[in-house]
Formats: C-alpha cells, structure tokens, sequence
C-alpha cells in the first residue's frame, strides 16, 4: 500500500527523473572515500601503535560510552561464562554478566578499547583508564 | 567438490591455516559471459520434457538431477549431498540466436547510439574522446559522476558521419513493438541513398528503399564485438559490451525453483520460473529446426522474436514489452515489499520467538515481563556449562523438556548435538561436563526482547527481564505502556530470546526498559504511571485524607511486597488520635526508608492548579508562597522527599513532561530510583483502588435541574443569535470578516456562536458536579477523559463537523431531506443539542456518524501515508552515526555535520524546554533544599558573579572541552535573575544592596539570607552539579543519530491527525498542515500547495503603508482599474481606447498612470504591438491601434484586443495571488503589521519597496534555496518542520531537524528524501536496491562493473555483518600484559 507512490509496474524506459547535471566543479568533494574505512586488521600492528602513542596525544573522550561499556561487558561475560580465570573475588554470584560487572568496578577487565577514528587511525584505551559514570544498581534491572 | 568416498584417507588429517572467520569486504556487479555460464554449469539443458514416465526427472531436462536436490529424499548426484547441505549447482541453455537482455535493453541503445554502425568506434572527434576518457579516469570521480559523463557523452555523440570510416550513422531508437532496436538513416541523407532512390524508381518492382533498419541483436553483437576496449572505458562500461546480450541462459539450481507433485497424480505444479524456461527450450530448439533445415526467413525471424520475448519474460515479466505475463520472472522474485531484498535480505524471519496476547499486571517491576510456561518450555537459551552452574543444569536435564524448568537439547563439546526427548536423560545428566551447552528452559531473570507492531520507534522493542508465570498471557507492568503504545483489549506482542551471553548483555544494557525511560524525541518521559495509578494517587494525596496507625500502615505495607523496611512518619495529627495524611503517604512512597538517600525536590503545576486566589480580598498578598495556597490544591511541591502540598496527578507522575516526579528523580538520581518508585506506585495503587473501589454509573452523567435550565437558556440564546445572523445574511448586511465572503464570514460567525453555547454549557457542567463524580475525578487527574468528554456525556454534544466545517449537503441545498433547502439553521447543519445521556434524536445521530466516520476513514489513509514516510526517511538516515571526534557522518565517511546538533548533546538527556540541557531552576531549587546554609556567610553579588566566571574558565581550559556558548549564556542568566532578585528583597528590607554583611549582624540580614541568600558552598555545588550534569550530557561517540532522527520525525507523524489545514492569524489565509506539509518538505517539493511569504515592513506600525505596499504587490489586471475599454471605429484609423479609473487608483494607492499601463502593454508577450501603436493622450487615458495594416482583418484583431486587454496585468507580482495584512498582537495590543503573500517569487516581494527584505521569508524551501542560498533553505527545512509539528501540539528536539536539513543540503543542492534524492547521497547500490527500483540499480551496477563497499547498515544486515556503528565503532582487544598470578599454578619442580 505505502508504495503505491512508486509504480510497481514500470521498468521505465522512458520515464527518466529530472536531474541537474553535475557540475565539473563537484569533482573535488569525497575524495578520500576508500581510505576513510576503518582497517580491519586487528594483530597485526602491534609495532606501529607503539609508535602512535608516542606520536600523539590522545583526543577522544575520557568517559567510556555506553555502547563501549556494552561491548565490553558482553565480550567479557562470554569469556567467563567460557570458563575464563575471573579477575575478582566471588561473593557467590554465578552470572557470567554480573561478574563482569564486577570486574570492571574493579576495573578488572583486562581489555584494551581501540576507538577508530574516521581517517582510519586509532587510539588504544585500556578498560581502566576511562571514567565509567554512574551507579551500577541501574544496569541489573532487579534490586 | 570431491565425493566423500573417494575421499583420501590419511592417517594424519594435513594441517589448514585456520584463517578465522572472512569478512566480506565489498562486493562487484558484473555480467557473465556465455562462457563463464558454460563453465560454472554442471549440465546443458536441451530436453524440453521435465519428467519422463517414471516420474523421473529427465536427464538434459529442467528438473536434471544433476542441478540439485528437489527434495528430502534424494541426494545431489553432483555433490552428493543431501538436501540441507547441496546448495544446488547451475545448469545452461545455449540459445541458437542471441537476444537482448531487457535490463540492460536502455544500456544497450545507449552504446548503440555513441558507436559508428559500420566501425564500432566512438562517434566523437578524437579531441573530444580524449577529454572525456580523460574525465571518466579521473580516479576521484565516484559512480554518479561516472553516470553523469556518460550521458554527457551519449548526448554529444549526434554526429552522423563516422569520422573514422565515413559511414554515415543515422538515428538509433527503440521499435515500436517489442523489443527491437531501430536504425533510422532517413534524416541524414547523402548522394548515395538519392541514387539508389533513383535507380530503384526505374525499377519495375516497387520496392522502396528502406533507410530504416532493424538492428537485430546478432549485428549488435558483432559490433559490440568489434568496440576498442578504450570506448568501452569511455562508455562507462565496466566490462565487454557483448556480455550484455544474451547467448547462453544460466539455468538456476532447481532448490530454488521447486516442482511439487500434486498427490499422487503423474502431474507436477511447476515454479515459474521452471515454466518459461521450459518455453525457451521449446522454442529455442524449434528456432534451432528451422535454421538447421533452412526454414523461410520470415519464420525464423518470428521465432527469433518470439524467443526474445520469452526471454524478456524470463528475466521481467511484467516488461512493458510484454502483453500480459501469468509468471513471476527473475526481476519480480527480487522486488517489492515480499521480494528477496525486503522479504529476505533485509528482514529474516528467526528462532526463539514468541507471541500470544497480553494483559497488565501491577505486581511485576517494569523491568519485567511474565512469561507463560507453555512458552518458556519452547523457548531455550543455549547455557555454556561452567563449574558454577553445572547442578542447576544437571537437573534441568533431568527435567528434560517436559517439566518446567527443564533442557531441550544437550550439545557436546565436540558439536554433538542430543536431544532430551529421548534417551535415559539422568545419564546425560551424569556425564555432563564443563563445555558442554545445554539448551535449558527460560527461567527467571533471562534477558529477553519484548515488541509490539507497529515499531514506530525504538521504544517498541525493549528487553526485559523474564518471568516465568502460569496461565497463557504475556504480562508487563502497565507504566510501560506508554513505549510500545499498547492496551490489553487483545493486542498481541512479540518475544525473542537473544542467543549469546554478548547478545543480552548488549540487549540489557542499551535496550533495557531502565536506560529508555526517555524518548530521544524530545527528553521526556515515557515511561511513568498510567490511568488507575493516577486515579489512586490523585485520591489519596487529597487534603482531606487521614489514615490511623492500623490504616496507614496497611498502605505503607502495599508500596512493596514485604521486601522493603519502612520508616513510619511522625503522625502529621497527635491528639486526639494519631492520624497520617495522604500526602505522608507519598512521601514515604518516594523515600521509604532513611537509608534511600532519595532526596527529591520539585514543583508542578497540576491540571487543577487555578490562578484565582481563594477569596477576592486577598489582593495584597506577597508574591512569594501564594502558588501553594491554590484552592484546588494544584501545586504540587515536594521538599527533599516530602510531599508539602498538591494533590497529585498527571503532570507529576503521568508521561510526557520533564519536570515530573520521575524524569526529576531520574535525572537526579538514575533510572533504578525512578523505576523503583514506580514499582511501588503501580503496587500500592493496583491494592489500594481495589479496596477503595472507583466506578461509574449512571447517576454519575445525570445533568442536574440547574444545568438543564442554564442550557436550555443558552441553546435558545444562540440558536436565536444564528437565526439574526442568516437573517442578516439573506438580506446581505453581513459585516464581512476581511478577505471572506458573505457564506464564509456567515458560517465562520455561526461556528463561533455554537462553539460558545458547547463551552459554556461544559463549564457549567463542570462547575454543577459533585466533587467525588468519579469522571470529573479522572478528569482532574487525568488519567481518562477531557472536561469535553464529560460534557458531551452530560450537557450537549455540541457541532459535528465534516472536513474542518459544518456537516456539508448531501442533498440538493440541504444536508438531509428532513429540513428545507438551503436552511442554515444549527440543528440542519449538525449542531447536536442533546447529551449522550438524553439521547440524540434521528438526524443527530446521522451528523454524530458523519463526524465520525471521518475520523476513521482518516487513521486508515494515514498509516499507509506515513508508514511510507517513515520508511523513506529511514532508508535515507539510517547510516548517519557520530564518530570518535564528534562528527556526524555517514557510512562512507562523508560529514554531514561537524557537530551533532551545533552543541553535540544527546537529545534523550535534556532537561529544560527546547532542548536546553538543562533545568537550572529545578536544580537550583534542589541545591538550596539538600544543601543548607550553615555558617553565618551569604555571598554578595560580586562574588556570585566572581566564582560563576572562575568556575567557567577552569571548565574550559579542562579536558573536558567545555560548553557552548548558548549554557553559559543561559547560566549567567540565570544566575543574573537570582541576584537580581537578592537585590530585590535586599531593597524590600532597607539593606545595602551590594553589600552584604554576616548573617548574624542584624535580623534584617539574616531574613534576606534565608530568603534569597547563597552560601558559597551552595554555589560551589550549583556550578560544579551543572557543569558535570553538561558533560554527561554529550552524545556518545556510536550513536546511530541517523536512524533515531527518523524515528523521531517519522513517529509523530502517525499521531497527527489529518487537520490539514489552519488559519495562520487572518481568517481564510489557510496554510498546509500535518502529514502533507511534512511530505512536501521532506519530498523538496518544487511545488506546493500553499506557498506563504511572510513579509516584515520597514514602517511597522503604520497601517496606511501597510496597505500601499500591499497594493503595490497584489496583482491588478487593466480590467479591474479601467473604467471602460472601447472600440472607437472612425473613418480615420479605428482604434481603442482605454479609460483609467483614477478615482479608484488614488483610493488604493495603486501608482498606476497611463505610463505604466503602456509599458505593461507592450510587456505582454501575447500582444505584438510597438510603442507606436500606444499612445498617452493624458494621464488617465490610452488609445490603441491595431498592429496590422490589413482592412479585413481589422475588425477581428480590434476585438481579439479588447477581449485580450483586460487582462493584461498593470501592476503587482504576477506570481501573488493574494495579499492579506495581519496584525500581530501581543497581550492584546497590536505590535506590529505584516504581509501575508500568497504565492511565490520571494525576489520580487523582497524587492519590493517598503518591505524589510531581510526579514522576509518564505516557507517554499526550493525557492529560498534559489534566492538566498543553500543555507537559507536549510534554516527553512528546520523551522517548517518545527513548525509544523509544533502547531499540532508536537514537540520535537530540534537537533533531530537540524540533521534531516543537514543531510538534505550537505550536497550543496536541496535532495528530497525521495528515491531521486537519496539515490544521489548514497552510493550503495544494495542500499539502494533495498529501497525502490531494485532491479534498475542492480542492472546499471552490473553494467558499470560498480564495486561496493560493505559500509553501511542496510548493506550490512544484507551481508550479516555487524555495523559500523553504536557497539560496532571500536574493537577490543585482549591485553597479555598482566594476567594475573593464579593460586592454583602447579609446584615448581626444582625449588
């Protein structure tokens, strides 16, 4: 029904959209389009962030956001739900997520956090170094 | 792939690098090759017959066996795999002439008309080929440029003579029928066709030389063969020409084409796709025959055309060359709402789902929702065995998947997968070890995801925690409503169970019910309390509520259940008795205890709350503490958890605002408070009202004595003012309303007099009913139903009304043949006097269903509109995320914005209105009440405004980055105000006003220190809360702005409804509202509806020049200012003359002389007529000769003037069509005058003297953009957008329209969201082949040969790769550097 703006039944050979021309001038804009994508390759420049770090001061935020804090909490709950060595002293909680929660008030996590930026460089983070705002009750749900 | 039995077995498996998981990275479109067919394909398909007599599929046929497994039984006998595993193998047809190809039939005659028909090179002069291969290698040029050149290209190439071979190259056009390519050499004639045409002439047979010819796609192909690899470059084509005409045909695997036998009957239903493919192997081996047997040509050629058509049926059978096609070709199987690409690729059906009704429970927290255990025996979540969970997993094997909580399946660390139906389940129970995953029912606490349809916004999906609970419903607190739009009157809802310990941690922690209390449409709150809940609070917070000790503490004991301790008040009554107030009650509903360090402080104005002081005399009262002495008791304010007065209701506890209760203690607190306190409130208000009883009856609408006389009284009054007033207009002496005629100014009055009679007639009712009828109660409180519903019920239905007017005729000059004709009365024209309790009489009622049917034809036209809408928007946004540094860009790195929102705060965390981050009032207020002035200090003026710039400047130069400029202005603001008002009380106590002494040195002092004094501490904690608050305030680096813009623009949307039209100030100036004004922004419409330039004056407050720059735009025709055009037919030279109203030009001040009017004469593009023809004779007075010298014509071309001359425009902007003059009044006092123009061309308007031309504006976007400028247009596509939403009560956060703006302009042209627009900002072709005209993407990518890069979301969920935004901007990594020292190591062997 909603479509019904755009005719199913043409192929439309003749009905070309007005368009503008594009002028010579809009050449230059997107240039860097392929580079801007972030690398993928994970292990193997370790050397070369050695050297980044060094090269420059890092820029981004120094709270962790929450799609960060996500992140890191769910990869670590898989470790441990995995049987992974727990970085903190258990008062008998068995939830591989809560444990991960409570690493990282401990901030035990033993994670680094790479930020991509959009030229494709990086800054590495390590889990405690960044600010983890506000209280921990909300994130269980239950009291 | 080998055969497993000839698999080579060695003792030792060889080693393979395992290299992980591969990512796709981008994709190419291309075309196959006959050869690459031939070469993929595992069988030539010849055989015309599918099944044999066996019912065995045919060797060579359709259905060959060696093209995949048709069903469960068999095996592949390519593969040998079995149905699940065999993904089917390719078959080929070699068709005996080639065809074309329909998809690329335009691409086709595109090539076709850039090469030389003899040579096959490019039509262009060698200078110009270079230059435009030059430009299409220009490496930075993307795909649409690319496209662009090549049309550049194909124009150019009209030459017609090759200049490589001197052929001479004709017209190339697509045939009339079919699909037939047509060379047209009859325009471009040269010696040798005349001298054929001669030398045929003498010949006896006629035959006409045929300069049109056919290009049959055999010849296309051999030239197409014979094209330079560099013109194909040039072309823009990505691979060989030839490719793109079909010689082989790729015979799909048969899985996707399945053939079902009917029963057990020798027939099979066929897939479509099976049957045309069928019909071009029979016509193909026909057509084979008779080229073989040397067949007349005239045969052969209709088979060949015959073959073509079918197929073009293969590939689109619904081609406009096709007479009507029965099948669904390949083109069909991918397109539209049900195709692949939408069907499929971008929406997947999934596992672990659920579904059934829901119904409320107040018992569960609003994180939970109760889950039936039929459902929870189904639904499984996969638990990885571990040493801390493994004797609860053993007996839930032991259970197995019969008794709740129970396991389904067992699988085995080596990827054995049992299931639990079978077998001794104790033994697996048993052997259970670490590693292994046991599928093991739902049980308390699991995370899922919870949805209703339709999902407007991500609210409508949220996860909860799970309950498992008897009976057959799903069950969920009502407070969350609200987010999913749902009631229990049979809605159903949805329920997914997210697989892996990733995805519920991803699931609670972004989705969680607790981290989306707000909406990021605006900040407010969602999720807060509903209906009864605020019909108990309401009831219990009344002044006259007392509860003794056994009472109170029975509702102290509903807040929780028996979990929670709680601190009894001291009794607000001590002798006689102990009593507690209802209001006591509530406080310890917020803080219950005096270890909750909940320390709320608020102030809200109830819908009761009256302006009116109690009693007149009270005229000197103070201004401070008066709005606590509302005689309704409406001001509801709570100090540091207590509830001090104010009955409560709506505007604390209900959604919708971000000053209420919870969205206080959420902001001040954190969700979890909140929550909590809604728990407790959807508790103890589910047991209270239980108890309490709350119901309606009859009694409760029964009008009383004095509200029947009072509206018996004022019906009679206005049905006799409206009787005047027709009276009036039939004898014509209607006062006219400016810019209406007598019918509207006639209808618009009697509106107005019936509107009164139904408010007043409310009001009274209001004021009549007793103070505990319980809709009036759910009125005050609103939980249920306006003083207009109540009204309705007890006084008087009042007008119905049709399409924004009175109930319009359906009969001749009448509505319904029950009244006279062309009676305007109310009651023939849909006034209804009755209530619903007295009953409507007959044509009452028929007006009542008018009114209503419109409503609900309305919702139905408005889901598909704005579903429509939604979906545009969101395919248009939904890459946009901000990135590490604070850009907004899209997938492919593109900025769109260097700043999210020009501040870079999150929309769903602001607190003040408009967007403002924060409620500096409020949190002042808490401040002052948790933090006490101690000590004797007060800070004087100076100082406040000292320590606010010391604070501010050590913010900035932190790490942090500051705040903008817009917060500190606000703050300083603020805090000037508060000084201000020291000042002021200083003044009231005769204290020096600047200089403030110690609190203690007189009794003055320390009275102005209570009252507006601010410790330094107080400040300290002020600035310092603000600017930490600012900071957590920013977006977050991740965040898929894009996709929650759309959603926030789009939802309101399906809420508005279709009052499409309005009065902007001036009766009759109507302006396009609603979901059509949205749309025609969105669309950047060239043309709309109602285009409005609001044009400021530079004399504001002077009428007279009001009007004269109005008649100076408002077009005037010669007609309306002439007082007589005649022909004067003398013997000399007949001519015209025209006579000029001065009278009237004067009045008007119009400026017309009889100059001008010969100017605009000869300006008229119809009349032909030199200056001389027109002559002046004085100032109000023309005289007019025809042009032509000729006699006879003469009589004609004098009345074709006369008739053509009045209209002829002689002053104004032609482009306006009306000009109204509106006052702007503020507080009842004319401030100033503007123009209203109707119509377009913003140039002129501004242009035109008087006008304030840079205050003008107009709400047509495209021609704001062509007169002022990209960034004028964008301004334009927020504050309509805004202000379209606001005037249907619509509140949305602007950084939301900034980015739709954004992103509409950022290209330097206005793009609508449209499949035009977004085709031109985004350049994935499977984006945009998910959005609309799929199979034309897809066809110019593969003619192209485009390469895409897997970036964005649609192309993402495409490939089922995670996307780059939210959690997918970063990675983690592992660090080795400390792992810790483990007790448990093993002894060391040598010590």
């Amino acid at each position: 029904m909603a479509d019904d703006d755009y005719n199913e039944m043409d192929m439309g050979y003749e009905d070309e959209p007005p368009e503008a021309e594009i002028e010579e001038g809009a050449e230059e804009e997107l240039e860097n389009n392929n580079e801007d994508t972030p690398d993928d390759v994970v292990g193997a420049e370790a050397e070369d962030k050695e050297q980044e770090k060094i090269a420059r001061a890092r820029k981004t935020t120094k709270y962790m956001t929450k799609y960060e804090r996500a992140r890191i909490l769910g990869t670590r709950a898989l470790q441990i739900s995995m049987n992974a060595p727990v970085m903190v002293e258990l008062e008998g909680e068995t939830d591989p997520l809560e444990i991960a929660m409570k690493e990282l008030r401990a901030r035990k996590i033993p994670f680094t956090i790479r930020r991509y930026l959009p030229d494709g460089s990086y800054e590495d983070w390590s889990v405690d170094e960044l600010i983890v705002e506000d209280s921990w009750k909300r994130q269980v749900g239950g009291e | 792939m080998a055969k497993p039995e000839e698999k080579l077995r060695c003792t030792k498996e060889p080693f393979i690098e395992d290299v992980g998981t591969r990512r796709i990275k981008s994709i190419r479109f291309s075309v196959l090759s006959g050869s690459e067919i031939r070469k993929s394909a595992e069988v030539q398909v010849w055989n015309n017959r599918i099944y044999g007599h066996d019912m065995k599929p045919v060797p060579n046929g359709l259905l060959d066996p060696r093209m995949g497994v048709p069903n469960k039984r068999e095996k592949c006998s390519t593969c040998h795999g079995e149905f699940s595993d065999c993904p089917g193998h390719f078959g080929y047809l070699k068709l005996a002439l080639p065809v074309f190809n329909v998809g690329f039939f335009n691409c086709i005659l595109d090539v076709l008309k850039c090469i030389c028909k003899s040579c096959s090179r490019v039509l262009l002069f060698e200078k110009d080929r270079r230059e435009f291969l030059k430009k299409m290698r220009n490496p930075r040029a993307d795909a649409l440029q690319k496209s662009a050149t090549m049309k550049k290209v194909r124009d150019k190439c009209k030459l017609s003579c090759c200049p490589r071979c001197d052929y001479r190259n004709g017209v190339v056009k697509k045939g009339r029928a079919g699909l037939i390519v047509v060379h047209d050499c009859s325009k471009v004639l040269d010696g040798h066709t005349e001298e054929l045409k001669n030398a045929l002439q003498n010949k006896k047979e006629k035959v006409s030389a045929n300069s049109v010819r056919v290009l049959d796609p055999a010849t296309v192909l051999s030239l197409f063969r014979r094209m330079t690899d560099e013109d194909c470059e040039l072309l823009n084509l990505g691979d060989r020409p030839e490719k793109l005409i079909v010689s082989e045909i790729a015979v799909p695997p048969v899985p996707i084409r399945p053939s079902v036998v009917v029963g057990s009957s020798r027939t099979s239903n066929e897939d479509s796709i099976t049957v045309i493919l069928k019909s071009i192997v029979n016509t193909n081996s026909i057509l084979k025959e008779t080229l073989h047997t040397g067949g007349p040509f005239t045969k052969c050629f209709d088979c060949w055309q015959y073959l073509q058509l079918q197929v073009v049926e293969y590939v689109n059978s619904d081609a406009p060359c096709l007479p009507d096609s029965q099948h669904r070709g390949l083109v069909q199987r991918l397109k539209g709402k049900t195709g692949r690409f939408r069907g499929n690729l971008s929406g997947k059906r999934t596992e672990y789902t659920g579904r059934t009704v829901i119904s409320p429970d107040p018992n569960l927290k609003i994180t939970e929702v109760a889950i039936p255990v039929l459902m929870a025996r189904v639904l499984t979540y996969p638990e990885r065995v571990s040493n801390y969970n493994i004797e609860k997993l053993r007996q839930c094997i032991r259970n197995g998947p019969f008794k709740y909580p129970g396991a389904n399946f067992v699988t085995q660390p080596d990827g054995m997968k049992q299931s639990l139906k079978y077998g001794d389940r104790r033994i697996t129970a048993r052997d259970l070890k670490c590693g292994c995953i046991v599928e093991r029912h739902l049980e308390d606490g699991d995370v899922v995801l919870f949805n209703r349809q339709p999902s407007l916004h991500r609210m409508s999906i949220m996860s909860h925690r799970a309950r498992i609970m008897p009976w057959r419903t799903l069950r969920f607190n009502e407070s969350v409503c609200n987010p999913y739009n749902a009631d229990f009157d049979g809605d159903e809802m949805n329920l997914h169970v997210p697989q892996t310990e990733e995805a519920r941690t991803e699931a609670l922690m972004l989705m969680g019910v607790q981290n989306n209390l707000c909406t990021p449409k605006n900040g407010e709150i969602l999720v807060a309390s509903t209906q009864d809940f605020l019909t108990s609070s309401f009831l219990v917070t009344r002044k006259d509520t007392f509860y003794d000790r056994s009472s109170f503490t029975l509702l102290c004991s509903y807040l929780g259940d028996a979990m929670e301790n709680i601190d009894l008040p001291t009794p607000a009554l001590i002798k006689p008795i102990e009593l507690w107030t209802g209001k006591q009650l509530f406080s310890v509903l917020v803080r219950p205890n005096a270890h909750t360090r909940v320390f709320l402080n608020l102030a809200v104005q109830e819908k009761i709350y009256s302006k009116k002081k109690g009693k007149k005399e009270a005229g000197e009262e103070t201004m401070c503490g008066r709005e606590t002495m509302c005689p309704n008791d409406g001001y509801v304010y709570f100090r540091n958890s207590e509830l001090l007065s104010g009955q409560v209701g709506k505007a604390t506890l209900g959604n919708g605002n971000k000053d209420g209760l919870y969205s206080v203690l959420l902001r001040d607190y954190n969700s979890h408070a909140a929550a909590s306190c809604m728990n407790r409130l959807a508790k103890f208000s589910a047991r209270f009202i239980g108890n309490h009883g709350f119901s309606i009856g009859v009694d409760d609408v029964q009008p009383g004595e004095h509200l029947n006389r009072q509206k018996k009284k004022e019906i009679d009054g206005g049905y006799k003012k409206c009787h005047d007033l027709i009276s009036l207009f039939a004898k014509g002496a209607l006062a006219l309303h400016p810019g209406c005629n007598a019918a509207q100014t006639l209808e618009h009055n009697i509106t107005g007099v019936l509107n009164e009679i139904r408010s007043i007639a409310g009001n009274v009712c209001m004021d009549t009913l007793h103070w505990r009828n319980s809709p009036l109660i759910m009125s005050q409180c609103g939980s249920k139903g306006s003083p207009i519903n109540i009204s309705q019920m007890v006084a008087c239905v009042g007008q119905q009304s049709v399409g924004g007017r009175r109930a319009p005729d359906g009969f001749l000059n009448r509505t319904l043949p029950h009244f006279p004709i062309n009676s305007k009365t109310p009651a023939a024209k849909g006034f209804v006097a009755n209530s619903f309790y007295t009953g409507l009489t007959a044509t009452e009622f028929f007006f009542h269903t008018m009114g209503g049917r419109e409503g609900l034809v309305d919702t139905a036209v408005k889901t598909a509109e704005t579903g429509y809408m939604s979906r545009r928007l969101m395919k248009g946004l939904e890459d946009l995320s901000v990135f590490y540094d604070q850009t907004v860009r899209n997938a492919s790195g593109g900025i769109v914005q260097f700043l999210y929102g020009d501040d870079g705060m999150d929309p769903a965390k602001m607190e003040g209105k408009d967007g403002m981050p924060l409620n500096l009032d409020q949190l002042f207020m808490k401040v002052m009440a948790t933090c006490p002035q101690r000590g004797s200090d007060t800070l004087s003026p100076e100082a406040i405004k000292q320590m606010l710039e010391d604070k501010l400047l050590q913010h900035d130069t932190s790490s942090d980055g500051g705040c903008s400029e817009e917060f500190k202005k606000n703050l300083t603001e603020f805090l000037d105000k508060r000084i201000e008002l020291m000042k002021c009380t200083r003044r009231a106590l005769h204290l020096h006003e600047d200089h403030v002494e110690k609190k203690d040195s007189c009794v003055e002092e320390s009275v102005a220190a209570i009252i507006s004094g601010i410790s330094a501490k107080q400040l300290q904690v002020f600035l310092d809360t603000c600017l930490s608050r600012y900071q957590s305030k920013k977006i977050e680096a991740g965040a898929s702005i894009g996709a929650i813009g759309a959603q926030s623009i789009g939802e309101p949307g399906t809420q508005m409804t279709l009052k499409t039209f309005h009065f902007a100030g001036v009766a009759s100036m109507n302006v396009t509202l609603g979901v059509p004004r949205i749309k025609e922004i969105i669309n950047a419409a060239r043309k709309i509806s109602t285009p409005i330039i609001t044009a400021q004056l530079l004399s504001k407050k002077d009428v007279l020049s009001a009007r004269i720059v109005k008649g100076s735009m408002e077009k005037a025709v010669l007609g309306e200012v002439a007082v007589a055009i005649q022909i004067v037919l003398k013997s000399s030279q007949p001519n015209l003359i025209v006579k000029l109203d001065m009278q009237l030009i004067e009045s008007l001040h119009m400026g017309i002389s009889a100059d001008s009017v010969q100017l605009s004469i000869l300006n008229h593009p119809k009349i032909k007529l030199k200056s001389e023809h027109v002559r002046v004779i004085d100032r109000a007075k023309l005289r007019i000769y025809p042009a032509g010298t000729d006699k006879r014509k003469l009589q004609l071309e004098l009345h074709n003037l006369k008739s053509i001359l009045p209209k002829v425009i002689v002053k104004g902007i032609p482009t306006v069509e009306r000009v109204v003059i509106d006052e702007v009044k503020v507080k009842n006092e004319t401030e100033r005058y503007q123009l209203l123009v109707e119509g377009t061309n913003l140039l002129a308007v501004m242009g035109t003297p008087g006008v304030d031309a840079t205050k003008t504006k107009s709400n047509h976007i495209m021609e704001t953009n062509q007169t002022l400028g990209i960034e004028a247009a964008r301004r334009s596509i927020i504050d309509e957008i805004q202000y379209t939403m606001k005037s249907h009560g619509m509140n949305i956060d602007r950084r939301h329209m900034m980015l739709l703006a954004d992103l509409m302009t950022y290209k330097g042209e206005i793009l609508g969201i449209t499949r035009y627009g977004i085709a031109k900002m985004k350049s994935s072709v499977l984006m945009l082949a998910s959005f609309e005209k799929t199979s034309e993407h897809l066809f110019n990518a593969s003619y192209s040969g485009r390469e895409d890069q897997i970036e964005g979301v649609s192309e993402c969920i495409i490939m089922g790769i995670p996307m780059q935004l939210g959690t997918g901007i970063l990675k983690v990594r592992q660090r080795l550097d400390h792992v810790p020292e483990f007790k448990y190591q093993p002894d060391p062997i040598l010590s």
